[in-house]
C-alpha cells in the first residue's frame, strides 16, 4: 500500500503518526495494526501507543528522542502492511427508548422503529475510545439517520446511553455531560473499574447492537 | 498515623505519578498539575512514587493525630503549624496534634504535601493518582472533603527531637524552575500551521488572560481572538498535557493533567514540558505570554529538567539515609 502519511512532534515525548483527516475502514485499519506493532515490539523507553480515527500517538521518555522514534516508526510503517483483523466481536442490547429518538426520527422523516432497525442492522466498527475512560467512537452510522450533536450539550447523560453523532455512534461508559443524541441505553456495564480489563471494548472491535424490550432491560441491568 | 481534613481547599486529591498505557481505552495518565513540586515533595522526605496530597485554589486546615516527617512544596501559600511559620520545600517534623493550616496567598495555586512513607492510597492500573472521571484511585476515586480521616503507609518511623532537617531546595533551585512565571514556552503542533498568518504572530504578540474556566482538566484563555486560515472539520485525535487547542470562538485553550485522551479541535501548540509547572500555577486572571522556541530547545530543556530531578532525588534520599542511620 502507497504510504502517504506523516510523522510530526505532538510534544517532546510523543510522535504523531498521521494517515490523513477522515473517518475510514482501512485507514483507521492501518493505524490499529501499527498500535499493535509498536506495543508488541516496543522500542527502549517506549510508553504507550493510543489510537485515533487516522492517527497515533506514540509516548516515550528520555533518553531516546523524537528524531529516533520517527525513524523507528517509519520502518514499523513500511513493514506493517499486511493487515491482519485485530478486534473481537461484541454483542451490544439496547432498549431504544432515548429522550432524542424522536428528534432523529422527525429529521430524517423516519418512525422511531425505522430508526431502531437501521441503528441496529449495521456492524458497526470502534474506531477509537477517547473523550470519557472507555467512550468508544464506533460507526459509520447509515447516512439516513446520521444526526449532528445538539447544540446545546446536556448537563448529565446517564451512563450506558447510546447516542449519534454525525455518521458516529457512541455509548457513555460513565455519566457525564454530552452532546450526542441520545437514542438507547444498554444495560451492559461498557466500564468498571473493579475490573482487571475495566473496558468491555478495545480499539479495533466490532460491536452489533440489538434491540431488547424493558423487562429484558430489567433483567440484563448491570447498572 | 493519620491526618483529619478539618478544612478541604476547593480541589483536594492523591495524585502520583501518572497511570501510563491506558490512553488507547481513553483513560488518561492524570498526575499532578505541577510535576516537579509534587516529585520534589516526595523526595525530601525520601519518597520516589508515594501519593501526595494535592491541594488547589483555596485555602486548607489539617489535623496532624500523629507526628511525622513530611515536606510541603508549591506556590500561592503559606504554611503555618500551630500560627507558626512553616518552612516549605524542606522537611520538618510535625508534632502530635498538631494543626496545620494552608493560607492563600496571590501568585500560586497549587501546594503539596508528603509523609514519609507515602499517603495510603488506592491503587488503580499501577498508579496511586486519582481519576475522578472512573471514579477510582487515589482517596476512593474522589476528592477529599471536611471531616475526611486520611492515613499514612506503614513505615518505620523516624526517632528524632530535631525539627528542621539540614537538606532543602534551594532559592536558585526554585528560580531556574519558576522564574519568569509569565512567559510560557511552546513548540508548534500537529495544526500551528493551520492558523491564520496574524493569528500566528498574535499568539506570541498578544498576552492572554485566564479566564474563571480553568480546573484539573484544561485552562481556558481568553485575548485576542485568533483564526484558522481557512474553516476545517477535524477527526478526534490524540491530546496531551500541554497541548493548545484553539477552540470555535477564537480563544485557546490548554490541556491540564486531567485532560482527555483525545479532541477534536486544532492543536495550535504544545507547552514545553519543563513550562508546565509554572503554568500549572496560574490562577484565573493571571496573564500569560507564549513564546515559540525551537524544538531541540525544548528537548534539551526538557533533559536539563529531568536531570535536576535525578539529582534532586539523589541527594535526599542519600541525606535521609545518612541522617537517620542507627
Amino acid at each position: 500500500m502507497a504510504s502517504n502519511h506523516s510523522i510530526v512532534p505532538l510534544n517532546e515525548t510523543t510522535a504523531l503518526v498521521s494517515f490523513g483527516d477522515n473517518i475510514d475502514l482501512d485507514v483507521n485499519e492501518r493505524i490499529i495494526a501499527l498500535h499493535h506493532t509498536v506495543t508488541n515490539n516496543p522500542f527502549q523507553g517506549f510508553v504507550e501507543s493510543a489510537p485515533a480515527y487516522s492517527s497515533l500517538a506514540v509516548f516515550f521518555r528520555l533518553p531516546i528522542r523524537f528524531g529516533t522514534v520517527k525513524k523507528i516508526l517509519e520502518t514499523h510503517i513500511k513493514s506493517s502492511e499486511s493487515l491482519e483483523s485485530h478486534g473481537s466481536a461484541i454483542e451490544v442490547p439496547v432498549l431504544y427508548d432515548g429522550d432524542d429518538l424522536d428528534v432523529v426520527a422527525q429529521q430524517h422523516q423516519l418512525s422511531r422503529e425505522e430508526v431502531i432497525s437501521i441503528h441496529a442492522a449495521k456492524l458497526y466498527r470502534v474506531f477509537m475510545l477517547g473523550f470519557l475512560p472507555g467512550f468508544p467512537y464506533m460507526g459509520t452510522v447509515d447516512q439516513r439517520i446520521a444526526t449532528a450533536r445538539k447544540n446545546s450539550p446536556r448537563t448529565l447523560v446517564p451512563a450506558g446511553s447510546v447516542g449519534i453523532a454525525g455518521i458516529q455512534t457512541g455509548i457513555y461508559p460513565q455519566s457525564s455531560p454530552g452532546g450526542w443524541q441520545l437514542i438507547g441505553r444498554t444495560p451492559l456495564k461498557i466500564f468498571n473499574a473493579k475490573k482487571e480489563l475495566p473496558c468491555l471494548l478495545k480499539p479495533g472491535d466490532s460491536v452489533k447492537f440489538y434491540s431488547i424490550t424493558r423487562l429484558e432491560f430489567e433483567k440484563l441491568n448491570e447498572y | 498515623m493519620s491526618i483529619k481534613i478539618v478544612k478541604p481547599a476547593v480541589v483536594t486529591t492523591l495524585v502520583s505519578d501518572g497511570r501510563e498505557g491506558f490512553r488507547s481505552l481513553g483513560i488518561g495518565p492524570g498526575g499532578a498539575m505541577d510535576y516537579f513540586a509534587m516529585k520534589t515533595a516526595n523526595f525530601l522526605v525520601g519518597n520516589d512514587r508515594e501519593a501526595v496530597l494535592e491541594m488547589g485554589y483555596s485555602s486548607v486546615e489539617i489535623l496532624f493525630h500523629e507526628g511525622g516527617l513530611i515536606s510541603i512544596t508549591g506556590k500561592g501559600f503559606d504554611a503555618f503549624v500551630n500560627d507558626e511559620v512553616a518552612t516549605m520545600w524542606r522537611p520538618f517534623k510535625i508534632k502530635p496534634n498538631a494543626r496545620l493550616i494552608f493560607k492563600k496567598k496571590s501568585k500560586g495555586a497549587w501546594i503539596y504535601l508528603a509523609i514519609h512513607g507515602g499517603w495510603k492510597a488506592q491503587e488503580w492500573l499501577h498508579s496511586f493518582t486519582t481519576n475522578l472521571h472512573a471514579e477510582t484511585g487515589g482517596f476512593n476515586g474522589r476528592t477529599l472533603q471536611k471531616g475526611d480521616i486520611l492515613e499514612r503507609n506503614k513505615t518505620e518511623v523516624i526517632a528524632t527531637d530535631e525539627r528542621s532537617m539540614p537538606w532543602g531546595i534551594s532559592t536558585n533551585e526554585l528560580s531556574e524552575v519558576y522564574s519568569s512565571p509569565d512567559i510560557i514556552r511552546c513548540i508548534s503542533s500537529a495544526e500551528t500551521d493551520l492558523m491564520h498568518g496574524t493569528s500566528k504572530e498574535k499568539f506570541v504578540s498578544s498576552g492572554f488572560t485566564l479566564t474563571s474556566q480553568c480546573n484539573r482538566m484544561g485552562y481556558r484563555l481568553t485575548g485576542d481572538p485568533l483564526f484558522l486560515g481557512e474553516k476545517v472539520e477535524l477527526v478526534s485525535s490524540p491530546v496531551d498535557f500541554g497541548t493548545v487547542q484553539l477552540l470555535p470562538d477564537g480563544n485557546p485553550i490548554v490541556l491540564m493533567a486531567d485532560h482527555q485522551t483525545t479532541g477534536g479541535y486544532p492543536r495550535i501548540a504544545s507547552v514545553v514540558k519543563a513550562d508546565l509547572c509554572k503554568l500549572s500555577q496560574k490562577m484565573p486572571g493571571d496573564k500569560i505570554n507564549f513564546k515559540m522556541i525551537p524544538f531541540q530547545e525544548a528537548e534539551e530543556g526538557l533533559v536539563s529538567r529531568e536531570q535536576k530531578l535525578k539529582e534532586i532525588k539523589e541527594s535526599c534520599h542519600l541525606r535521609i539515609k545518612k541522617h537517620f542511620r542507627q
